[in-house]
């Protein structure tokens, strides 16, 4: 079972997120669409691709929370014939992150979500002690930093 | 309002030593209805015996001895029991002191009433 990333203190919580769920691919990224783990995808091009999906969806059903509820919607799970996905959103400290996991009928929406909350104290527990919130990517440094963490999660550093 | 397992949990969870006892999804291990004692930590249980039983039940098929009535597992400090029909699990958590034979037949008949 491989985990890549582009953070060293996210690899534990996500790898034992990843084997205890049996989660097929996982994605950890920042809210504006940088990859910070990965696992499970062969080609930058489809975290890349994965990634700006999952931060669109994350924003999208965000926002339709806010109109509706009055506040963001958290975890959205949707399920299609042979795969599904679970995409949510993971704070620690003053970060915020997304998780998006796709898995099969080796695994059920309850396990992963049993899982996620123990992902999630894990991440939480395992972050930096942050003193101010990460500061969105600047469109100008977006695709630098994009490709230093693509470069990094396969191999191309 | 009340779901069609309701009075049927409610049944099983009044036996002596059950602790509670709920109708999960097979397939998402959520849970359907539940009659859980305070302290029970339903959906974890739920996700997990789910779980458990549908590899119990693929077991049973791939070694050729049929499908899966009952499923018990004896831990340190009570039992988890499982039946399961189309696509739904009875799950029930009972202390060492309960009359699992009762609560077994009570769980074969409840089976009957799964979807």
């Amino acid at each position: 079972m491989t985990v890549a990333v582009a953070e060293e203190w996210v690899e534990r919580p996500l790898r034992d997120f990843v084997a205890e769920a049996r989660v097929l691919l996982a994605l950890l990224l920042h809210p504006s669409g940088q990859v910070l783990a990965q696992h499970g995808f062969t080609r930058a091009v489809d975290v890349m691709s994965a990634c700006a999906l999952a931060a669109a969806i994350h924003a999208s059903s965000g926002e339709l929370g806010k109109q509706l509820d009055g506040r963001p919607f958290g975890a959205l799970h949707h399920a299609g014939r042979e795969r599904q996905i679970f995409l949510a959103p993971v704070a620690t400290g003053k970060s915020r992150f997304i998780l998006l996991s796709v898995f099969d009928q080796q695994s059920s929406l309850g396990l992963v979500q049993l899982y996620f909350e123990e992902f999630r104290a894990a991440l939480a527990k395992a972050a930096p002690i942050a003193t101010t919130q990460r500061p969105p990517a600047l469109a100008t440094d977006f695709e630098g930093e994009l490709n230093r963490n693509l470069a990094a999660l396969f191999g191309r550093a | 309002m009340k779901s069609p397992f309701a009075e049927m949990l409610a049944s099983l969870t009044r036996q002596r030593g059950v602790l509670g006892s709920m109708v999960v999804g097979e397939s998402d291990g959520l849970i359907v209805d539940s009659a859980l004692q305070v302290g029970v930590k339903g959906s974890v249980v739920a996700a997990l015996a789910a779980s458990l039983y549908r590899r119990a039940r693929m077991s049973a098929d791939a070694a050729g001895v049929g499908t899966a009535t009952f499923l018990q597992l004896e831990a340190e400090r009570g039992r988890v029991c499982a039946v399961g029909r189309n696509d739904l699990v009875l799950v029930a958590l009972a202390e060492p002191r309960a009359n699992i034979g009762l609560l077994r037949i009570e769980m074969l008949r409840a089976m009957e009433g799964l979807g």
